[in-house]
């Protein structure tokens, strides 16, 4: 449905209602045309019938005030256009016959506008003389001296066709409904784009996009219930983000004491292990509330140097003893939030090192984008579970063991804040085995 | 501004003294008994109340300052410390957040950890504190430095490049740099540059300074664009000597 929809152009409110309005005028104006033509037809046929009825009196009375020897000119004479006149002594009508009822009216007409003629003094027919007369009909009046005029009418008499003036009112008019109506929907419509960009806003950042509560009174209503609406919203993470962050401070505290602690015990491979419990645990809480506040962290975007980022964290893994690789490279400028970034890079250079041992990163850029790949030589990751990979608290390997540790954020954490960042995150299991993590983040234009 | 200092000068025949100032009764009494192990003498405070009391009676070299404590904040003590006193502050904070860090060291704190902190760390860094607080440089002046057109944010930490962009260094390599924008022009011996680098964190044991220096020269050199970069080598190698900082510093 949406589909074909969209093929024809028609997932704009602006088409859509265009597209109605136009079938609306179209259906009424073909029905409005059709009755006024009726109306129109039936109106010229009594006219029609009124003027031909006029003609043929006329006709008659002429003929009649001169002398029997003049008669048949003078009718000839006043003959013309559908009409031809005859004089003679005997009538031609033939009554009756295919067609004599349409011309009823014209008698009646005839005997309106000249009372002294009865019925039997009119008759309307066919030409009882020539049966293949092309004449519509005959009409034959009576005089008062019982010759009688025989009146041919070739057509009946029709008002000219009605010309292209309506057609192209008609247009006009579309015309004008077409662009009065691209106003009023783009007028109307416009709310919903506030409403839109105030969405997207609410989405990337946590200050609140209120969108103004102006306008319609309905888009007024809607404005109020999405304020309030967002306004719930961010009430709602805050409140998730404030009980986690208290949560984790109180769990801080404890931490402290034991990390304290085992700074009294004698086992030194005890303390070490209690240590790296602690470690784990801190680490697990940092995630948490890193998980939590999404993009809504409390950092200033800027230009900052990717590659010498990049190039921190590869050193500090290989500092701890990882086999990471990174051939160093010019500088590669973009605008973000540089512990964020770091924050992201880092949880995938983690992994790559968790679950594939060694690390091979590589920096380049491409038409004003910067391509991070981080390729692993782990197991990979089952190709139909490569899209879940992302969600939170998903961990992929079901063996998995104390020495990989995490909690299923790293990767979340990391697409939430990349792509935040206006970049996109794929992966991908090499043919050589392996898993590539391949990251797109837009570069800073360069200013000319 | 001339701050009135009542800062005693540790010396080597006297413990420094600390004053670590918690609300959580056994951290306050783990850390003070850790940290007289270690040869300091300490004293402790619940809040600021407390704080207030124990400064009356005695100098302290070092306060080891909470930041969530209840009544004044750790934020607002130090500020209000800083009125008065030189005495170098550690911040004690459970929030691993940057701003805190900053606002920290905008009121006046020489250092900062987060909760939950490595107890060693925690004297590498009172260590670090005392030693520089012996008077290589008053706490008060040091904002910045400048170089080359890269500029160097102390309290953020951060270096940036001629064009603005901020070019990421780990914590050795600041705090190697920051050895060398102090001593500019002058050849450092790597004995020299590591004890400066290890008193200012933790962060630098078993690196080896050459490692520190390639990968900061690298940084430097690669971080600018290639038509504004300086042309000579920022960081000379000198045979046998050790290094020279080649660009002129300025104090911003």
């Amino acid at each position: 449905m949406s589909g074909w929809l969209k093929r024809f152009g028609l997932d704009t409110l602006t088409n859509r209602t265009i597209l109605l309005m136009l079938i609306g005028i179209g259906i009424v104006h073909i029905a409005s045309l059709h009755a006024y033509q009726i109306a129109l037809d039936r109106e010229a046929a009594i006219a029609s019938d009124a003027r031909l009825a006029d003609r043929v009196l006329t006709i008659k009375r002429a003929v009649m005030r001169v002398a029997p020897a003049e008669r048949e000119p003078v009718a000839h004479e006043l003959s013309g256009g559908p009409i031809e006149a005859h004089w003679s002594r005997t009538d031609h009508a033939l009554p009756g016959g295919p067609g004599s009822a349409e011309w009823e009216s014209l008698r009646t007409r005839m005997q309106e506008l000249a009372p002294e003629l009865t019925r039997s003094q009119i008759i309307i027919g066919a030409n009882r003389k020539l049966e293949s007369d092309p004449h519509l009909a005959l009409i034959s009046v009576q005089l008062p001296d019982d010759s009688w005029i025989n009146v041919s009418v070739f057509s009946r008499l029709t008002p000219p066709a009605s010309s292209h003036g309506t057609v192209l009112s008609t247009s006009l008019m579309a015309l004008g409904v077409i662009g009065f109506a691209i106003l009023l929907v783009r007028w109307m419509t416009r709310p919903l784009q506030t409403f839109a960009a105030a969405a997207q806003r609410l989405y990337k950042s946590s200050d609140q996009a209120r969108v103004p509560e102006e306008g319609p009174r309905e888009v007024r209503e809607l404005a109020i219930a999405f304020n309030e609406m967002q306004a719930r919203i961010k009430r709602l993470i805050d409140d998730r983000t404030h009980a986690l962050a208290a949560v984790s401070h109180d769990l801080k505290t404890p931490i402290t004491r034991l990390r304290l602690k085992t700074e009294g015990l004698k086992d030194a491979s005890l303390a070490a292990s209690v240590r790296a419990d602690l470690s784990e645990m801190e680490e697990m809480l940092d995630q948490t509330l890193a998980f939590l506040r999404g993009e809504r962290i409390d950092e200033d975007v800027r230009a900052l140097d990717l590659a010498a980022l990049v190039q921190t964290l590869v050193d500090d893994a290989s500092d701890a003893g990882s086999d990471v690789s990174f051939p160093a490279r010019p500088r590669l400028v973009l605008e973000g939030r540089p512990l964020a970034l770091k924050r992201a890079i880092g949880n995938l250079i983690e992994n790559a090192l968790k679950y594939g041992e060694r690390a091979r990163i590589t920096l380049t850029s491409d038409a004003g984008h910067a391509l991070l790949v981080i390729d692993d030589d782990g197991p990979g990751i089952p190709d139909d579970q490569l899209e879940r990979a992302f969600e939170p608290f998903q961990r992929l390997e079901q063996s998995r063991n104390r020495q990989t540790g995490g909690f299923g954020l790293g990767l979340t954490i990391a697409q939430t804040i990349l792509t935040g960042h206006g970049g996109s995150i794929v992966l991908a299991n090499r043919e050589a085995g392996g898993l590539m993590v391949t990251v797109t983040m837009p570069l800073k234009a360069t200013p000319t | 501004m001339t701050l009135p200092i009542t800062l005693s000068m540790p010396s080597s025949e006297r413990q420094p003294r600390i004053l670590i100032v918690d609300d959580d009764g056994q951290i306050r009494h783990l850390l003070a008994s850790f940290l007289r192990e270690n040869g300091l003498d300490v004293a402790l405070a619940r809040d600021g109340v407390d704080m207030r009391a124990a400064m009356t009676g005695q100098g302290f070299d070092l306060i080891v300052l909470d930041l969530m404590l209840p009544g004044a904040s750790g934020l607002d003590l130090c500020r209000e410390l800083r009125r008065t006193s030189a005495v170098p502050v550690i911040m004690l904070t459970a929030k691993g957040d940057d701003t805190d860090r900053i606002v920290g060291l905008e009121v006046g704190a020489d250092d900062y950890l987060a909760k939950p902190f490595n107890p060693r760390e925690l004297l590498a860094r009172i260590k670090a504190v005392l030693r520089r607080s012996g008077g290589v440089e008053p706490a008060v002046a040091r904002q910045g430095f400048a170089f080359d057109s890269w500029r160097v944010d102390v309290l953020r930490r951060e270096l940036i490049n001629p064009e603005g962009v901020l070019v990421d260094v780990s914590g050795g390599e600041f705090d190697l740099l920051l050895a060398f924008l102090e001593s500019p022009n002058r050849v450092l011996s790597r004995d020299w540059l590591l004890e400066a680098a290890r008193n200012r964190t933790a962060d630098v044991f078993d690196r080896s300074i050459d490692v520190l220096v390639s990968r900061l020269r690298r940084k430097i050199e690669q971080g600018a664009d290639t038509a504004q970069a300086p042309k000579t080598e920022v960081i000379k190698t000198v045979r046998g000597a050790g290094y020279l900082f080649m660009p002129k510093v300025t104090r911003a």
